[in-house]
């Protein structure tokens, strides 16, 4: 078990906040490039019977 | 006196429509039909830049998708035969964006046709607003997830991320990812990406042949790699989305151009008409003084 597993976290999370860490270090010049690849504005609604959950639960940013 | 006019109503219409009015309303018609083509002139312009990118981009990701697919075939893991309820995943590409030919029906009719034989065992998520809206009359039952706000920019392994997170909470033991793979700009295919439950994968006969796999590695990669095949996917779809929409706009700009030949024919022959007619009048009028 490694440490950010017994954190809570799955690999997609963990992998996702060390893509973004790294993004963050670059320089200036390919920071800005490499920022616009982190945005993300896909909204994922549950749905049962037919319908969605109205109470959506918060979107879990990775 | 009043029955008269009545009578004579209808007929004064039916005139009007064959002959005066219809100049108007042919240039109106006329009108209407070029501004089409010119929004579908600029669609077509748009999508060519998106697809161009969009294509760029689907050459950087297509190792990531080989990569993943490649693990499979290799370990040979397939579904375990044999087990109570057996839940199937099915993961709709699409966008929400229409105006691009038949990429989206094709991926819903897919799915249409698994969900008819296979009925309530089958689970769906429908990524983009446009497969949802196909399957959520009939199909209601089955979805489970719905993804919007799809297709307007072009998707990030970060919204993939997105799904396959909300993905991994639920329990499934086999799956696939329908999506348009792009062949060409003329040219895609519908096709299907298998993916993996943990108990399959860890069941696979050929694991071997991989070095130094343990419980916490195995499913730290199906995690990742779920992201991987999901984004692949993405990109694939956005790519034939894009050029599948270059053509239909080029197809319908044809179209309206051909509406504006035959059209302006028209137009140019009622004018002629009506003036024609109007000069017969004159001189007939003018002889029987």
């Amino acid at each position: 078990m490694t440490y950010w597993r017994a954190a809570g976290l799955n690999y997609i999370q963990y992998s996702n906040i060390a893509a973004r860490t790294l993004r963050r270090a670059l320089k200036t010049e390919f920071r800005a490039d490499a920022e616009k690849r982190e945005e993300s504005f896909i909204r994922i609604t549950p749905w049962k019977d037919g319908k969605p959950i109205k109470t959506s639960s918060p979107s879990s940013s990775a | 006196m009043f029955s008269k006019t009545a009578l004579l109503v209808p007929q004064c219409m039916q005139q009007q429509t064959r002959n005066m009015a219809t100049l108007k309303a042919i240039s109106i018609r006329l009108k209407s039909v070029k501004n089409i083509q010119k929004i579908t002139q600029s669609m077509k312009m748009v999508s060519a830049a998106k697809y161009t990118r969009a294509e760029r981009e689907l050459k950087a990701a297509k190792p990531i998708g080989a990569g993943a697919s490649a693990f499979y075939s290799k370990a040979e893991v397939t579904t375990p035969e044999g087990t109570e309820s057996p839940k199937e995943l099915l993961i709709a590409v699409t966008s929400d964006r229409g105006l691009c030919g038949a990429v989206h029906t094709s991926v819903a009719r897919w799915i249409r046709n698994e969900l008819q034989t296979k009925g309530d065992k089958v689970l769906v998520i429908t990524i983009g607003d446009k497969s949802r809206a196909i399957l959520q009359r009939l199909y209601g039952n089955n979805i489970i997830l719905a993804a919007n706000e799809v297709g307007r920019r072009p998707p990030t392994f970060l919204d993939a991320s997105k799904v396959a997170q909300e993905t991994s909470k639920y329990n499934f033991t086999s799956g696939k990812i329908i999506y348009n793979k792009f062949k060409s700009v003329v040219s895609y295919t519908t096709s299907d990406l298998p993916i993996f439950s943990l108990a399959s994968v860890t069941a696979a006969p050929k694991l071997g042949v991989y070095d130094s796999l343990d419980a916490d590695v195995i499913q730290s990669y199906l995690e990742f790699s779920m992201a991987a095949m999901l984004y692949y996917a993405m990109k694939e779809g956005a790519c034939s989305e894009q050029s599948s929409r270059m053509t239909s706009m080029d197809n319908a700009s044809k179209n309206a151009g051909e509406m504006i030949e035959k059209l302006t024919l028209t137009f140019n022959r009622t004018r002629q008409a009506v003036i024609t007619r109007e000069l017969i009048e004159i001189i007939s009028g003018a002889s029987a003084l």
